[in-house]
This record gives C-alpha cells, sequence and structure tokens, in this order.
C-alpha cells in the first residue's frame, strides 16, 4: 500500500515568485495521476518537490504517512523517470539500470536478475551491453522505465513520460491503474477527477477550455428563467436548457441574469434557418479532417464558433455547397450546455 | 540627445546610425557611473540593514532562550552538548580555547594587535642584561614590523572567524531549540559526519581550496595593500630598521608632478598608455589573425587539416621561457637574423636592425612576436567556435545571395564576437598583466631615461606589472611604491572590466547552459 | 537559341566557380605553408643549434659546421640536472594537487546552490584583478620564515602554485556546465550521495577535462621563471629549468652558453611536447568546450 499526500505545499522561489500555491492532493494505493497543465503551471516543480529535488517552501509532503519534507530523494522510497531520460551516458544499459542496486550494495546475482528481469518485460534485453547513445528514442525510455522499476519503490514518478511512450506500452500500463488527472493553472489546481469528468462538468472555464480539441465554444448570454424552466438566449435564438442540466439548474434555484455559456464543438449542429433555437452565422473556414468537418463560422457580433460535422451522413454535394462566406444557422441541444459564472469563471452546476 | 523609436531607428541611414549608436554610448556612461555608485550605496544599506538584524536576533535568542542557550553564549557548544550534539558542541568548544589560548599566550594575538599601531617600537639595540651576576651590554633582537603586520593582519582574520563561529553557535542553539519543541530529534554527530559527503559536500570539497585562497592570496593581497600606506623597503626591512605607517605619503609621490619629467606621476602615465597599446594589439592582432588560421584550415577543400592544427598546436606545447627567450636573442644585435643579414651582405656590421634597441621597433617586434605566441591558442579556440555555427545559418545566407566575405562579415564576425565577448575582456586584462613576454623578450628595455626614476630602470616597453616588479628589484626595493602600482593596476583593471562588462551583449545567464 | 545560350553562359559561370575555388584553395595552401614554416622554424633552429660544436655563441648560420653531442654532455656535467629534476618533482606535484582543489571548486560551483555562491565567485574575480606578482613579496618572506626558499625552493614552489590554484575553476567549471544536471538527479533519487555523485557519475564523464586540467598544471611550472627566481634566488641548487637556464643568455655567460641553452631547451621541452600531443585531443576538447562556455 503506497499513498502520497500533499498539504498545502508551497514553491516559493528566491526572487519571491511562487510557483505553487497551497496544493493539496491526496494519491491513494494504485492510483495513476497525471498533471496537466501549460508550460510553466507547477507541473515539474511539483513532481520534483514530492521526489526531493526541489526544496519545499511550505506545507507537508506524506509518502505512506511520513512527513518526507527533510528527506534526501534516495530515502524516500520513490523512483522517477526525467523528462529526457537522464541517461548515464558512460555506462552500458545493464549498469544504468544496476546502478540504484550497486549503491544499495545488493548482491550482483540478484542484480542480475532483477535487471534481466525488468528488460525483459521491457523488451531491451538483446541492448544490455549498449552504451544509451547508441539506442533510439524509445529504447532509451525504456531503459530509463526499466531504471526506476528495478527500485521496487512505493511511488513511480514520471516527467511527461506518456507522451512519447509507445501505444502497446501506454496501454499495458494504464490496464491496471486508475487514472486521475490534475489540471493546474500558475500553480493552482483547478480541477482534481479522471478524464471523464474534467470534460463533462469542468470546474471552470479554465479547465473547459483546456481539455477537449478543439477548444469549447465559449458564449457571453443571458439565462432566463419562465414558469420553472430555464433558457438561453445566445444570439437572438432561445434554447431551453433540459436533462440533467435543467435539473440541478432548478434545484439550486438558480437566479436568471448574465453568464457565459460553453458547448463543445461536437456538440454544434447544423439548423434550419427558421427554428426559433438557430443561431445565424456566416462560414468563415471549411476545414476537411477526415472523418469530419470542423466549421469555423462567426455570429453576427463577430463571436467565432467551431461546429464539428460528422462527414458520415453528408453527401459530396452537401460538402462541397459548404463554402467560404455561406450563410447559415448552427445551434445545439439543451442537454450539453456548460454554464460559468462570469466573475469568479466557476461552473454554475457545482 | 533625442532618442528614437525603434521605427524611427529605422529610417536612418547608416551614417546616422552609427553617429546615433556612439552618441547613445557615452551618454549612458553617466547614468552607468551613477547606478555603479547606488548599487554601492545599496550594498552598504543591506549590510547596515543585516548587521542590524543579526544583533536583534542575538538579543531575542538571548531573552528567549532557556538556560542552555544562554549558557553558550559564554561558553560556545555548551548548548549542544547539552542537548546531546556532542560532537558540534565539542569543536565549537575547542575552537573557543584555541582562539582564546591564541589571544591571551604571550606572542600571542592580543601582543601583535597592540603593536600593529606602531609597526614596533624599538629595532634591534643594545641593552644591559644580567650574566653571570654582572651587568653585560648585549645585542637584543628588537620588534619585527613584517612579523607585527603580518600576523596583526592574520589575528584580525582569526577575530572575524571567532565572531562568525560564534555567531553560528548561537544560531544553532535557536535552531535546536525550535527543532526540540517540533517534537523531532536533533541530528547526531553521525549523521552530521554523513551529511558532510551529501547534503552538505560542498563544505567538504571547498574547505582547502578556500583555506589555500585565504592564506596565499587574500592575505598577501591585504598584507601589500597595506605595505602601500608604510615605508618598507630594503633600508627599513622591518628587521634591522623598523618600518612604520606613513599615511597617505606614498600615493602624493606617486602623483607628485612638480618633480618634473622624473616624477612617478609621469612614468605612470607613460607606462600605463604604452600597456594599454600593447593589451590592445596584442589581444585583437591575435584574436583576429587567430580568427582567420582557423578559418583557412577549416575551409571545405582543405586537405591535411589535421597536421596544420598539429604543427600549430605543438607550440603551444614548448615552454615560453625557452621559445620567447631564443626568439629574444634571435632578434638581437648580435643575434641569428642581424648576423644572417650580414652574412648575406644585405647589411653592413654596424648597420644591424635595431629590433630591441630602437623604441618604436621594440614595441612592434613584441606585438609580433606575440602574435606567434598567441595565435595557436586562439585558432583552437576559434575552431571550436567555428564548428559550432550552425550549418544551416550559412546555407540560408548563400540562399539569400551573401557572398563569402558577406558571410564572414554577417554571420561568423558576430557569431564569434558575441560568443567570445567575455573572452576577449579577460584576454584585454589577461595581456595587460603579461609579464612573460615582455620580461623575456626586452626586459622592459630599451631603458627611456627620462621616465626612470626611483632608482629603478623604466623602459619603453615595461608594462605596469614589470615595471612594479623592477620597483621591488632595483633601486632599493620600494615595496611601498610597488604596492602603489599595484593598487593603480588592480583599480585600472577594474574599471576597465566593469564598463566593458556592462556594454558586452553576451552577460550570460550561466544556467543558460545548463 | 536563347535557352542555348542561357546553357552555355552557366557553364562558364560553373566553370568560374570552380576555378576561383581552386585559385582561393592554392593561396590558402601557400599561406598554410609559410605559416607552418614561421612556427616551425625556430624550433628547427634550436635543434639544429643544439648539435653545433664549433663555437658555443650565437652565429649568423643555422646548420652546424661540426656536429657532436658536447652541449649535451656539458648539460650533464652542470647543475641542470639538478634543475630539471626540481621542474620535474615540482610539475609531477603540482599537476596532482592542482587537479584536486581545480575540480573540488568548480564542481562545487557548477553543481550547489549555496548561501554564499554568488559573493564567493564575485569575491574571487575581484581577487584575480590584483596582479598576482605582488604577493610574492610576501610570500617569498613567510617561506623564508618556514625555512621554503633558496635550497629548499622545490616544496615551497609547489606549496604556493597548489595554494591559490583555486582560483582558475572557470574552464573546468565550464565544462560541468555542460552535463546536464538531471543526470545528478537521477543518481540521487537511485540512492547517491553526492559524493558518489561525482565520483561515479560527473568524474567519469569530464573526462577531458581532468586530462586538461591535469596537462596545463604539469605545463606550467616547465615554464614559470619569475616566481621561480624570487623564491630560488641566488641558490642553484633550488632553481628550476626556466631559472637556471635564463641566466645562460645573459650578457657575460651567451658566448659560451648559448648552443647549450638550445640543447637544454630541448631536453625540456622534449617529453612536454610528446606528452601534450599525444593528449592533444583532450586539450582542445578542454579549451573549446571549457574556456569559452566558462
Amino acid at each position: 500500500m503506497a499513498s502520497v499526500k500533499l498539504t498545502k505545499v508551497q514553491k516559493i522561489y528566491d526572487n519571491n515568485v511562487v510557483a505553487v500555491h497551497d496544493f493539496d492532493l491526496d494519491i491513494k494505493d494504485k492510483e495513476f495521476v497525471v498533471f496537466v497543465g501549460p508550460s510553466g503551471c507547477g507541473k515539474s516543480t511539483t513532481l520534483r518537490m514530492i521526489a526531493g529535488l526541489e526544496e519545499i517552501s511550505g506545507g507537508t509532503v506524506e509518502i505512506d504517512g511520513e512527513v518526507v519534507n527533510d528527506l534526501q530523494p534516495k530515502d524516500r522510497g520513490i523512483a522517477m523517470v526525467f523528462q529526457n531520460y537522464a541517461l548515464y551516458p558512460h555506462m552500458t544499459v545493464y549498469d544504468n539500470i544496476a546502478f540504484s542496486l550497486r549503491l544499495q550494495k545488493v548482491p550482483e546475482d540478484v542484480i542480475y536478475e532483477k535487471v534481466t528481469h525488468a528488460a525483459d518485460i521491457l523488451g531491451i534485453t538483446q541492448y544490455l551491453m549498449r552504451k544509451p547513445r547508441a539506442l533510439s528514442g524509445g529504447q532509451r525510455q525504456r531503459v530509463a522505465i526499466g531504471r526506476a522499476m528495478v527500485r521496487d519503490s512505493k511511488v513511480f514518478l514520471m516527467d511527461e513520460p506518456l507522451s512519447n511512450l509507445d501505444a502497446k506500452l501506454r496501454n499495458q500500463m494504464r490496464a491496471e491503474i486508475i487514472l486521475l488527472i490534475v489540471i493546474m493553472k500558475d500553480g493552482y489546481i483547478m480541477q482534481v477527477g479522471t478524464p471523464e469528468e474534467c470534460f463533462d462538468m469542468p470546474a471552470n472555464l479554465f479547465v473547459a477550455e483546456f481539455i477537449g480539441a478543439p477548444k469549447m465554444n465559449i458564449m457571453k448570454t443571458q439565462l432566463l428563467k419562465e414558469n420553472g424552466k430555464y433558457f438561453v438566449t445566445p444570439f437572438g435564438a432561445k434554447i431551453e436548457v433540459t436533462g440533467e442540466k435543467g435539473r440541478i439548474l432548478a434545484e439550486k434555484n438558480t437566479p436568471a441574469g448574465e453568464i457565459i455559456l460553453g458547448v463543445r464543438p461536437e456538440h454544434m449542429v447544423l439548423a434550419d434557418a427558421n427554428d426559433p433555437s438557430a443561431i445565424p452565422a456566416t462560414l468563415e473556414v471549411n476545414e476537411m479532417m477526415g472523418s469530419e468537418l470542423h466549421l469555423h463560422v462567426f455570429t453576427e457580433d463577430g463571436t467565432r464558433l467551431i461546429v464539428r460535422v460528422p462527414t458520415i451522413g453528408l453527401s459530396s454535394e452537401e460538402r462541397e455547397s459548404l463554402v467560404n462566406g455561406k450563410k447559415m444557422a448552427v445551434s445545439f441541444e439543451g442537454k450539453v450546455m456548460h454554464f460559468f459564472n462570469p466573475e469568479t469563471e466557476e461552473n454554475m452546476l457545482l | 540627445m533625442k532618442r528614437y523609436s525603434d521605427l524611427e531607428y529605422l529610417r536612418l541611414g547608416k551614417w546616422e546610425r552609427f553617429v546615433y549608436k556612439l552618441q547613445s554610448f557615452f551618454v549612458a556612461i553617466p547614468k552607468k557611473l551613477w547606478q555603479l555608485i547606488l548599487s554601492i550605496g545599496r550594498f552598504f544599506k543591506k549590510i547596515g540593514l543585516g548587521i542590524a538584524k543579526e544583533f536583534t536576533d542575538i538579543w531575542l535568542t538571548f531573552k528567549d532562550g532557556d538556560w542552555k542557550t544562554k549558557t553558550s553564549y559564554l561558553v560556545m557548544g555548551f548548548g549542544n552538548i547539552a542537548r546531546g550534539q556532542v560532537l558540534r558542541g565539542i569543536l565549537f568548544l575547542l575552537f573557543e580555547i584555541v582562539f582564546i589560548g591564541y589571544m591571551v599566550l604571550p606572542q600571542g594575538g592580543a601582543y601583535w594587535l597592540s603593536k600593529l599601531g606602531s609597526l614596533g617600537d624599538q629595532g634591534p639595540h643594545k641593552e644591559m642584561v644580567q650574566k653571570y651576576g654582572q651587568w653585560v651590554e648585549t645585542s637584543v633582537p628588537g620588534d619585527n614590523s613584517f612579523r607585527i603586520l603580518l600576523y596583526g593582519v592574520l589575528t584580525i582574520f582569526f577575530i572575524i572567524a571567532f565572531i562568525y563561529t560564534w555567531r553560528l553557535n548561537v544560531k544553532q542553539n535557536k535552531i535546536a531549540e525550535g527543532i526540540l519543541k517540533s517534537g523531532k530529534p536533533l541530528r547526531s554527530g553521525k549523521d552530521d559526519l554523513h551529511s558532510l559527503v551529501d547534503d552538505q559536500f560542498h563544505k567538504t570539497l571547498l574547505a582547502l581550496p578556500l583555506t589555500g585562497i585565504l592564506i596565499f592570496t587574500v592575505l598577501p593581497i591585504v598584507f601589500m595593500v597595506l605595505v602601500a600606506f608604510t615605508n618598507y623597503d630594503a633600508e627599513h626591512d622591518g628587521l634591522n630598521n623598523l618600518f612604520t605607517w606613513v599615511g597617505m605619503d606614498n600615493f602624493n609621490t606617486m602623483f607628485n608632478w612638480t618633480a618634473g619629467g622624473k616624477s612617478y606621476s609621469a612614468a605612470f602615465g607613460e607606462i600605463l598608455t604604452w600597456t594599454l597599446i600593447w593589451a590592445f594589439f596584442a589581444t585583437f592582432t591575435n584574436y583576429f589573425l587567430g580568427m582567420l588560421v582557423a578559418m583557412m584550415i577549416n575551409k571545405k577543400g582543405i586537405n591535411l587539416k589535421k597536421l596544420w592544427r598539429t604543427v600549430l598546436v605543438m607550440t603551444i606545447a614548448i615552454p615560453q621561457f625557452i621559445s620567447l627567450l631564443y626568439v629574444s636573442k634571435m632578434f638581437a644585435k648580435n643575434g641569428l637574423i642581424n648576423l644572417s643579414l650580414i652574412n648575406l651582405g644585405w647589411i653592413q656590421t654596424g648597420q644591424e636592425l635595431p629590433f630591441w634597441e630602437d623604441p618604436t621597433w621594440a614595441r612592434i617586434t613584441v606585438i609580433l612576436i606575440n602574435i606567434w605566441i598567441g595565435i595557436p591558442y586562439l585558432m583552437l579556440i576559434a575552431t571550436g567556435i567555428l564548428m559550432n555555427i550552425p550549418a544551416d545559418l550559412y546555407e540560408s545566407a548563400r540562399i539569400d545571395g551573401a557572398n563569402p566575405v558577406q558571410q564572414f562579415t554577417k554571420i561568423t564576425l558576430p557569431y564569434m564576437l558575441f560568443i567570445t565577448g567575455p573572452y576577449l575582456l579577460t584576454s584585454f586584462t589577461g595581456n595587460m598583466n603579461n609579464f612573460n613576454v615582455i620580461y623575456l623578450l626586452t626586459g622592459g628595455g630599451p631603458t627611456n631615461a627620462s621616465i626612470s626614476t626611483g632608482g629603478a630602470a623604466v623602459g619603453h616597453t615595461d608594462l605596469l606589472i614589470t615595471w612594479l616588479f623592477k620597483i621591488t628589484m632595483e633601486g632599493g626595493n620600494k615595496y611601498y611604491m610597488a604596492s602603489v602600482v599595484g593598487i593603480l593596476v588592480f583599480l585600472v583593471v577594474a574599471v576597465i572590466s566593469l564598463v566593458v562588462y556592462g556594454l558586452l551583449p553576451s552577460i550570460k545567464n550561466e544556467e543558460d547552459f545548463q | 537559341m536563347n535557352n542555348k545560350t542561357a546553357e552555355i553562359d552557366r557553364q562558364k559561370r560553373s566553370i568560374g566557380l570552380k576555378a576561383s575555388a581552386r585559385i582561393s584553395n592554392t593561396i590558402i595552401y601557400i599561406l598554410l605553408v609559410i605559416i607552418s614554416f614561421i612556427w616551425l622554424l625556430p624550433f628547427i633552429f634550436i635543434v639544429l643549434q643544439s648539435f653545433r660544436c664549433e663555437v658555443t655563441g650565437p652565429v649568423g648560420y643555422v646548420t652546424p659546421k661540426v656536429w657532436g653531442l658536447d652541449n649535451y654532455k656539458r648539460l650533464l656535467e652542470c647543475n641542470f640536472k639538478t634543475w630539471y629534476l626540481n621542474t620535474f618533482i615540482i610539475a609531477l606535484c603540482v599537476a596532482v594537487l592542482q587537479t584536486i582543489i581545480v575540480l573540488c571548486m568548480s564542481y562545487t560551483l557548477s553543481r550547489f546552490r549555496f548561501k554564499m555562491r554568488g559573493g564567493l565567485m564575485r569575491f574571487m574575480l575581484i581577487l584575480g584583478m590584483f596582479p598576482g606578482m605582488l604577493t610574492m613579496i610576501i610570500l617569498y618572506r613567510v617561506l623564508k620564515d618556514l625555512g621554503l626558499t633558496q635550497a629548499n625552493a622545490v616544496p615551497g614552489l609547489i606549496l604556493v602554485y597548489v595554494a591559490s590554484s583555486g582560483m582558475g575553476y572557470y574552464v573546468s567549471k565550464g565544462f560541468f556546465d555542460t552535463i546536464p544536471k538531471s543526470l545528478d538527479e537521477a543518481a540521487r533519487v537511485d540512492g547517491a550521495t553526492r559524493a558518489q555523485v561525482l565520483t561515479k557519475i560527473i568524474l567519469p564523464l569530464a573526462k577531458p577535462i581532468v586530462i586538461y586540467t591535469i596537462l596545463t598544471a604539469f605545463m606550467a611550472p616547465w615554464g614559470d621563471f619569475v616566481f621561480a627566481r624570487y623564491i630560488a634566488f641566488g641558490t642553484s641548487s633550488g632553481y628550476n629549468v626556466a631559472v637556471g637556464m635564463f641566466d645562460w643568455l645573459s650578457k657575460d655567460q651567451i658566448g659560451s652558453w648559448y648552443t647549450t641553452f638550445c640543447a637544454g631547451g630541448v631536453i625540456v621541452a622534449l617529453p612536454v611536447t610528446i606528452l601534450f600531443m599525444c593528449l592533444q585531443k583532450y586539450y582542445v576538447e578542454g579549451v573549446t568546450g571549457g574556456a569559452v562556455k566558462g
């Protein structure tokens, strides 16, 4: 059983730049947590504080219930895969993987067992006597993972590792572990949850825009309340909020007023111009993506929206009719909307 | 002066741009100096605040501390021992005992300090001493000014070290109290020892080098700076004849213009001028010619690259005193070159080329020979950098239509200058102090009688550094004047470094490379 | 028609390109040969003159008229052996000790971020602006008090050379800075102490700069003149080769010792040059890798 708990962890550099703010996170055994966020948001710093490579300015880091703030990296029971792998260039693959065991004075035959076992799993047995410089990027990464594997650590840290891990290995690793993501911005945690949670119920506007591609469409609009029913009125259209979303709004007894409305491009549809729920728009660019089209349109006031249309339902004539500058209408259903407070940018349903 | 915006600047012609840049450079100097003064002010303010903070902390630690802490103010390390950190405690205590012992012993710290004000009262003299029940006049060794000054400075160092250690001792008590209050155990002696190869490893590594620098560089420099304010020379050697403080007298001598052409100030001015000319030519001729040679060797299509490089590199290996002395004799009046020319019948005996006899010839010859000495080294450095210039820069320049000359002036040269900016600076100051080349080639000669002063013969190729050397060796070893010259050399180098460093485009953030 | 002229024109130009490249390369070859001669000639002269037996002073020709080993025999008969041994001992000790000190210093300043680091580096920069010659006077007196001058100049010189060598950390620090820091971190996560990081990771990777440091430390004492002369002044048995041989070229001795100087020069330069040529690769790597970046 291994767990990692961060309580009010802070990183303040000498020049008073705060890299990480009051970071709280509780990672249980077998949980696989991924930090995501734009570059410079404090992902690596947090990881390095857990590893003990960066001094912790405030708060505590616990591994298995023990506060490890003042422990050296080697005494924390962690293994780490570095962003650029950090393989020792003057050692063979075998020596690279065996390095930590040798420092612990593990007998050579045990080292042999462990290293060959790890190499076997990672499929790098035939490279054991090579130097890192003679390996390809993917092979180097496997060596780096192998180096972390043989340590039998409680906690496994990886700095941007899965990005170029090949698919087979990635699936193997994901199969047995629960995936949680931590979305960060400017040193603050924005949201912690499974990828589905973050996608379906983003905690705030930042998460909503960060997760999913192309980006969520954002519209400034009014929330109306009529006879206990809620409506939104983007660009003159009037759409009822239905389903779970409508129910929550009613439960919370949300007052009518200004809101920020978010709709994912895949939830947008082409509509009949006469429909009351239709938003009149002009096509700007038509991007062909194969199985789908990305239609970049702008509304009367110039707001840009993206509509993802599956090509499967369109004939080639219909597709060709979508020329740049064409007047059209778009819409979306009432159950797929996201509501954000215009001041705090928080999700109004949470 | 009018400041241009970026867009306005782009509209300027070539000449206007140059003038504008030149103006900006000179206009910026007073501002730079002002900033320097400000930063010095800030530095002292920071120190003042720091000291004030230390004192408050010392007082607060005492006020809030327990009896173990309070006792530690007198008995260093007591708190550590009482709290179980025996190893640290004993080290502190030992240091205190040694310090007090050194201070109070006869001929100890207190003794040297008390003599420091006068640098000794009495030289060797005769004294009535009772021997075998009789009073006999005997010679007694008196004070030794040299030792008084040396040990006085050493004692001051020791006192500073003691204050620092005492402060550390107080701080440790505070930290230990804090740790114990939070319920954690203190580090044991074993932990301390282990940390010396781990998180405190830098202290272990630095201990030896820094001690060496402190004793063999810092101490001598402090000593010699102080000598500038004494009359230490062959006559007042501190042993047979005491030397003493003379205040600013030596600086007055140095800057005294009334003595006419033979004054130190005239000599200093002339030698400084030549030193700067020399440093300029020595640095830049080597730099550009070295670069040229490197480019020739590295040019595409040139074969035997390794051979050419090896020929030049080999000359680095040969100790300079051999090559310089030999070449110096080659160019002498009866040296190989002149004798060969006579043998060839190109010149007559008595018409030898005055390589070392004529001031201008001598100056040009040393610069030329210095090129011979310096190019191999510069060629290596330039090769390293040239190979690092991305090839696609040249390819793109060729596609843009640049000819080889343009490629050099627009790509190679700016790149080189950018990377080697700091190197050029250190090489310039290094050349200002290039003792070996001048001393082994000319010994400073030919003599310039009009400025030879204070008993030391000054030559036309003398640099400040060789002049300094001559002052200590000839004409009554005027160490105090050498010391004044040394301080002036320091000031010149420091000012040049500061000004140039501020102008360099590549003041490198060292972290960029990591 | 038009096409044809264009084609001919193109051919002409390409021939012109080749020809101009050939001409410029020829000029460069000529220059390189001249340069090589200028750089090698004095050394060839030294070697030739060291075998000259007919006259011991400087003459107006290079090739000896009477060849022989007289000058080398003469070296064996005078104090040269002592000087040579002195220099060799000094060079060996300095190479070992100075390398250790420089590596300690540069590794620390490259890898550790401690409170006094910036101040320390600035302080050493300022110290370096004082002419080192100034400290000679006092070091001489101190060494004299310790009995390490004149006949005992060898240990005295070693002490002086080594003690302040920490100031010359720039080049190797520049090299250490190019070794990625993540290697240190990986090793520390793997369980290495800082000391083990140094011995097991950094030093093996820093081989070129270690050899460069040893090489320069070994070579410097062979050429040091001024300090050695100051400290051993007047006592021939404490001289190093540079101080000893310097007097041979003084006005009153040059007539009888000039060729012996050449022979001595050959004997001094030979081992250093051979060593240098063997380790040239590392020297070049050190200079280009460390000197510029540092």
